[in-house]
């Protein structure tokens, strides 16, 4: 089921995409590439005043009570002005394992300081190359979480993290606090993202859920983020588009406007069917949120949109040419985010193999 | 449930009753001459019934209802492969345009124009469309069929190709040069022309894949009355461009006209690579994951333009994309299940259905990437028409048709 917007929600588009054009800026993006341990914080507090951080919390714990179309719209400028912050998709990850465990005295603990942007959260289920593995090497046992998490965004700077362990034999979801881990900064290509190995030896630590439960609830938690990122990606991939056509209709090559060339303007409108592809299956994946088709819709709005990005940003590179590569243009802004947002969320053969097993009940 | 749910199931009860007489598996085996008999038979039903002319006006025989409404009742009977084909092009562009232009200044021609649009609805006569030429294809507006003035009406000569049916025709709508000393797309005029006149020689063509649904035509020194023209002389290309511009938003097919995953999903189901299951490998994976993404993405436009249309809102112009990322990514699909059946994918059946058969639909998918529209075209139409791109180097810009170097 797709739908149409409708005034609320085309208000939320307008809106952030107007407040972030007003408030991005470029050179402030370009310095924070280039220190490990600092992000976009001037968006944060934006994110913060605007109310996205409580968008999709439910309203008895202080936020609006909103869902994953409005989240989506939020990030889809998000993405255009490589602007952001890891919480905004993290954050909500930890939200939603919140609500979903069940667990009262945490979701009352945590929800409304998540709301009000007091608290960061993060989530933290992948270990070595896989998203989500089957059998998490981090433990939980007695209170206490033991074991490593690489990379992990936002972590950094958040003050608690869900994090994918064992518990027992089973996979489980268990809340940790950070000050109780010991975080190494990663140096990354897109440093703003705040990415930490985190070691637990021993902290103490709460569980959430476990089993099964845990299982289904991990997936859920991590194709919402999927369906969040995958917003960010296709805005980012719209603005490459309309960079690369700005640029095609204003350069001009052996006596025309280089946009004349098919080979130039194939490319770009190639790109505006991957993104509007993307876009797509993304309005569908959020208006699917809570559904029996969920986790297929999402699995489709991920790779359509893991694939637009990273296409737009070669594609974009490539028809700028020469001024295309420099630092000061910053299209690497966005060659460096398409990268982040592939990766940090599940790379496409996860992906397309969790796509098959939903429409096959093949597994890998 | 809303009235357009209530009319599908209705159209699709009404369609389960016609199947067992008419739908594809009920013309297994049967020649073209046959299905077309059938087909004409099922079309005259499909009238008496009121599915035929669904968004046309009551006044010409047609049902009054919306747009909605005929994509509703033809998406439904997509899935029965029923014997319209014949009639696809004859009731999607020639005869809507003879409503439109071919009545006249003050409807005298009113009472022939709705004998014919009620024929055709009924399947006892059938149009063509004659734009292509063998030197105009992409370039329309290239073409060089002439017609030359006669007395107090014409003489057309030239030819015109890959014209959908011709042979079954029994009238048509041209495009010809009426005067050759002015820019080319500002020479032209457009007709309706009767199929059976003296003159006409249509020799159909045989195509890659076996079947003969196209046509060369010629036209020797054909008589054509002035009453017979449906444009200003000059001003034919604008109501070509609204020939191809009139049904912009049709049942459209994620599968590109081709298989449906679910039966590329169904083949592997059952094939083996390196003697494990070939559901199981990653290459087999990633193109079913790849293809199913880009397919839902298609079909989730098409549900929102469809909504937009229930809003009363112009849909956006993405539904663009259908036809070119649909039937390119069925080629492909269908050379990769031919593939996977290794030298079992050698098997071919001239007659299997395109929708269910992978030979058929690769051998055939050319076609659907060159005809009403090639891949490259529809790259331009997009790059220019949405995303503002400048127009190619065009040589043959603002010079008269009979100055442009051959």
């Amino acid at each position: 089921m797709s739908i149409l917007y409708d005034e609320g929600q085309q208000a939320i588009a307008t809106e952030s995409r107007r407040v972030l054009d007003a408030r991005t800026s470029k050179d402030r993006l370009l310095k924070l590439l280039e220190h490990t341990g600092q992000y976009d914080e001037p968006f944060w507090q934006t994110a913060v005043e605007q109310g996205w951080t409580a968008l999709a919390i439910p309203e008895q714990h202080g936020g609006l009570g909103l869902g994953l179309v409005e989240l989506g719209l939020v990030a889809l400028a998000t993405g255009a002005a490589t602007a952001g912050a890891p919480f905004l998709t993290f954050g909500y990850g930890a939200s939603q394992a919140l609500i979903g465990s069940g667990h009262a005295d945490l979701q009352a603990a945590w929800l409304p300081r998540l709301a009000s942007g007091e608290a960061l959260g993060t989530v933290a289920f992948a270990e070595g190359t896989d998203p989500l593995p089957a059998a998490p090497t981090a433990t939980f046992a007695g209170g206490k979480l033991s074991g490593a998490k690489e990379a992990v965004p936002g972590a950094l700077k958040a003050d608690f993290a869900v994090v994918w362990a064992r518990h027992d034999g089973q996979p489980a979801l268990i809340l940790v606090e950070l000050a109780h881990a010991v975080r190494t900064p990663v140096d990354s290509y897109d440093n703003s993202r705040l990415y930490a190995d985190l070691a637990f030896a021993g902290a103490p630590a709460t569980l959430l859920l476990e089993g099964d439960a845990a299982q289904t609830l991990a997936l859920d938690v991590l194709a919402r983020m999927a369906v969040v990122t995958a917003h960010e990606q296709v805005g980012g991939a719209e603005a490459l588009l309309h960079t690369a056509r700005d640029y095609a209709v204003t350069r001009k090559a052996f006596g025309q406007p280089i946009g004349a060339f098919q080979s130039i303007k194939h490319r770009i409108a190639e790109m505006y069917g991957l993104v509007e592809i993307a876009r797509a299956n993304c309005i569908h994946a959020a208006a699917s949120e809570g559904k029996d088709n969920f986790l297929l819709a999402a699995s489709d709005a991920r790779i359509a949109a893991t694939e637009g990005y990273d296409t737009a940003s070669r594609d974009c590179v490539q028809i700028h040419g020469g001024i295309g590569v420099t630092w000061e243009l910053g299209l690497h802004l966005h060659m460096r985010r398409a990268r982040s947002l592939a990766v940090e969320l599940g790379n496409l053969y996860f992906w397309e193999d969790l796509l098959v097993q939903q429409l096959t009940g093949e597994a890998a | 449930m809303s009235d357009l749910e209530a009319y599908r199931l209705k159209a699709r009860e009404w369609l389960q009753s016609m199947a067992p007489k008419y739908a594809r598996d009920a013309r297994r085996g049967m020649t073209v001459e046959e299905e077309l008999a059938l087909g004409r038979e099922f079309q005259a039903l499909k009238y008496e019934a009121g599915y035929a002319g669904i968004n046309w006006p009551t006044e010409m025989g047609g049902q009054g209802l919306t747009h909605l409404h005929k994509i509703t009742y033809d998406s439904e009977e997509m899935n029965f492969g029923m014997p319209t084909v014949f009639f696809g092009i004859s009731l999607g562009m020639p005869v809507p345009i003879l409503m439109r232009f071919g009545l006249g200044e003050n409807k005298e021609h009113f009472a022939w124009v709705k004998e014919r649009v009620v024929k055709a609805l009924r399947g006892e006569e059938i149009w063509c469309q004659l734009f292509s030429e063998p030197s105009g294809g992409s370039d329309l507006a290239g073409l060089r069929t002439k017609a030359e003035p006669d007395g107090n009406g014409w003489r057309m000569t030239g030819q015109k190709i890959w014209t959908s049916w011709a042979q079954y025709c029994d009238y048509g709508v041209i495009v010809v040069r009426t005067d050759p000393t002015v820019e080319k797309h500002k020479g032209l005029t457009y007709f309706w022309v009767d199929m059976k006149a003296k003159g006409v020689d249509v020799r159909p063509i045989k195509l890659a894949g076996g079947d003969s649904h196209v046509n060369e035509v010629f036209f020797d020194d054909v008589r054509l009355e002035d009453s017979q023209r449906m444009s200003p002389v000059g001003g034919g290309f604008g109501v070509a461009l609204a020939t191809l511009m009139i049904e912009r938003y049709i049942a459209t097919d994620s599968g590109g006209f081709g298989p449906h995953l679910d039966v590329f999903v169904d083949l592997v189901k059952g094939l083996e690579i390196n003697g494990k299951p070939a559901l199981k490998d990653a290459r087999v994976r990633q193109q079913i994951a790849r293809n199913h993404a880009m397919r839902a993405g298609l079909d989730s436009i098409t549900s929102r333009a469809f909504q937009m249309m229930q809003a009363g809102m112009e849909p956006g112009p993405e539904g663009s994309l259908q036809k070119l990322v649909s039937v390119r990514s069925r080629q492909k699909l269908s050379e990769l299940a031919m593939d996977l059946q290794g030298n079992l994918g050698l098997h071919f059946d001239p007659h299997a259905y395109v929708k269910e058969d992978w030979g058929a639909s690769w051998l055939n998918a050319p076609t659907g990437r060159i005809a009403g529209g090639s891949d490259e075209v529809l790259l331009n139409t997009i790059a220019e028409r949405i995303l503002g791109l400048p127009q190619d180097h065009r040589p043959d810009k603002g010079v008269a048709f009979n100055q442009i170097p051959a």
